[in-house]
């Protein structure tokens, strides 16, 4: 490699370095922000914030009690005892009562857990990941390419979510997987929005100049300057949206679009009991409570990741 | 101003075909061919065959787009051989309903959350706004089929306060039938209108031109006239959405209240696979949301200086 040594003012010989030079650094340099910092700050402001601990805690409780299932109950949830229809809460052997067609409701309310915590994750999941590149790339190559996946992006934004996951739903056909894939579809087109608007900003810093000047190619700059710096945006908006996500996929199953019966998932378990409020009104809300709480955690949650992740919320 | 006006108009026309696009799509791949629906199950091959060329099924998708466009811009939205009605009338008489309550809707939430909003902004920090903040919280959480339900029983099964089901929009009981639809199917609107006016507040007050205010020597009420202009903008802009979460939340509502509105109908129309139904409902739901998005987009223009340029 040559070096080419300029004379100074100060008559100190410095080297030049060439666009070589530069090359080899960033290749022997670890250049990416130094994340793990990043992440034990926030995870460390998390921890003290009392209300996202507690959610954080409820959530794990209820993942766990889905999971374990079979453990805690020794109940089938799909067959159920035809003299024993539509029993109260604490009635015997059944703390939650029963449903309308004498299934054990507490059995019912864990297995059905599993689908719709299910539905409230996957798509949210699908939906950050899938967002998220178009979002980035969008973002930073603008231009034709960027300004036509953004307008695609907003056609799909013209619909009400819950309508348009409706209206996918309804011509996938019924079933929990069809439900996944129609709430996935809905949020791609938020989380692309943050993503490009996040890539754009980040696009026009300094430190992106300086990256490119100093020889760093596309795949390099996406990886090592833009995806750092536009997750956090993208993960906080995406925590925000598995509340929203258990709602809409429990809503479609409460229209019949979501997991067939007799399968028992919160927000089909409550339409199926929609005509029993005036016979056992507390066993018929007993799904809405879960749905509403799981929903309520998760909102909790992300506003308390929001604010650990806000350097200037201090604490 | 006139001119970002034409531009922000047109650009919202790609969107209203890109609408149209993508419901033709999903109701081509709906399972079930309308054909065999029209004729029904026990018709022979050969007559199934003949109304599906009659209604054009055979042609390439480009030519069924272009051909369904055209009739839907006339107005002709089909006829559904399950209600024996055209598509258009049932929609027509659906959508009034619709429009009385989501129109309550939206004036309930919208109003109501941007009162609590400025009310929890300007007592930040007190109990006032801890209130507040839970009950935002909590409305953002609870789905509203299960906020319906609850009232449902409390208030219909348990009290026999409020009638279940229908508009009573024949006998003069309306406002009682509004009610219950009208708050479960707008706390989640009330809620985030709450939430972003509150931000709003928060933000506008720390901007600096209200440091200037204050060192002018103006009082807190010509303060608060300054703060309200600026942080209303934020609530406009998701105002637009909000009308949107109501009209899509209102396949919900109404379904459960039995308000006999667009939400009921589409529905109906998916347990029967009633496919034009499902498609027009769709349709005119969507193009609504457009329109009224892009009313609000030129009502900021109007009283926001700053967003011309954004919108132009």
């Amino acid at each position: 490699m040559t070096t080419i040594t300029t004379a100074t003012p100060l008559g100190n010989d410095l080297p030049l370095l060439t666009v070589e030079d530069h090359r080899a650094a960033w290749a022997a340099q670890d250049v990416g922000v130094d994340a793990k910092s990043f992440w034990a700050e926030t995870t460390r402001r998390f921890l003290r914030n009392r209300m996202g601990v507690f959610a954080l805690a409820v959530l794990l409780l209820l993942v766990a009690a889905a999971v374990f299932a079979p453990l805690l109950t020794s109940y089938d949830p799909l067959v159920g005892n035809a003299q024993d229809r539509l029993k109260g809460v604490f009635s015997d052997g059944h703390i939650f009562g029963t449903d309308e067609q004498g299934r054990d409701m507490f059995a019912r309310i864990l297995y059905g857990g599993r689908l719709s915590l299910l539905a409230a994750f996957v798509p949210t999941v699908v939906a950050t990941v899938v967002g998220t590149l178009i979002g980035t790339w969008a973002g930073f190559v603008r231009g034709v390419v960027g300004n036509g996946l953004m307008r695609a992006m907003d056609m799909l934004y013209a619909f009400p979510a819950i309508l348009l996951a409706i209206a996918v739903g309804a011509s996938l056909g019924p079933g929990l997987k069809n439900t996944i894939i129609a709430v996935s579809i809905v949020f791609i087109p938020p989380v692309a929005r943050v993503a490009e608007s996040a890539a754009r900003t980040v696009s026009m810093q300094e430190y992106m100049e300086a990256a490119r000047l100093s020889g760093a190619n596309r795949w390099t700059l996406l990886r090592t300057q833009l995806l750092p710096n536009v997750l956090n945006q993208i993960i906080v908006y995406s925590s925000g949206l598995v509340g929203v996500s258990m709602i809409i996929a429990a809503s479609l199953s409460f229209l019949g679009l979501g997991s067939q019966p007799p399968a028992p998932e919160w927000g089909y378990m409550l339409n199926a009991m929609r005509g029993s409020i005036y016979v056992a009104p507390l066993v018929v809300v007993i799904p809405g409570i879960f749905i509403f709480v799981v929903s309520v955690a998760f909102n909790m949650a992300s506003d308390a990741l929001r604010e650990s992740m806000d350097s200037r919320s201090g604490g | 101003m006139l001119n970002i006006f034409i531009r922000r108009v047109m650009l919202s026309i790609p969107i209203l075909l890109g609408v149209t696009v993508i419901i033709f799509l999903l109701m081509t791949v709906l399972p079930g061919d309308p054909a065999t629906a029209l004729v029904g199950e026990d018709a022979t091959p050969a007559s199934i065959a003949r109304v599906r060329a009659d209604l054009g099924l055979d042609d390439p998708l480009p030519v069924r787009y272009v051909n369904w466009l055209g009739d839907t811009l006339s107005g002709d939205l089909g006829y559904s051989p399950y209600r024996r009605r055209d598509v258009t009338d049932l929609i027509t008489q659906a959508w009034t309903n619709t429009a009385i309550l989501a129109g309550f809707s939206a004036l309930f939430g919208l109003v109501g959350g941007v009162a609590l909003g400025f009310v929890a902004g300007i007592k930040r920090g007190k109990a006032a706004d801890k209130v507040i903040s839970v009950f935002s919280l909590t409305g953002l959480s609870i789905p509203s089929f299960f906020l319906a339900i609850v009232m449902l029983i409390i208030f219909s099964a348990k009290l026999g306060w409020l009638p279940s089901s229908g508009t009573g929009l024949d006998d003069g009981t309306f406002f009682q039938h509004l009610i219950m639809p009208m708050v479960a199917g707008s706390l989640t609107t009330l809620a985030i209108t709450t939430r972003v006016t509150r931000a709003a507040i928060i933000e506008t007050y720390g901007a600096d031109f209200v440091q200037t205010l204050r060192a002018k020597g103006l009082g807190n009420t010509e303060i608060f006239r300054h703060v309200f202009k600026n942080a209303i903008s934020p609530v406009l802009t998701t105002s637009g959405l909000q009308v949107g979460y109501l009209l899509g939340g209102a396949v919900l509502i109404e379904t459960i209240f039995r308000w006999p509105g667009m939400g009921m109908l589409v529905f109906n129309a998916i347990s029967s696979r009633d496919l034009l139904v499902v498609q027009g409902a769709t349709l005119v739901i969507a193009l609504t949301f457009v329109l009224i998005n892009l009313v609000v987009d030129l009502v900021q223009a109007t009283i926001d200086p700053r967003l011309r340029r954004v919108v132009a």
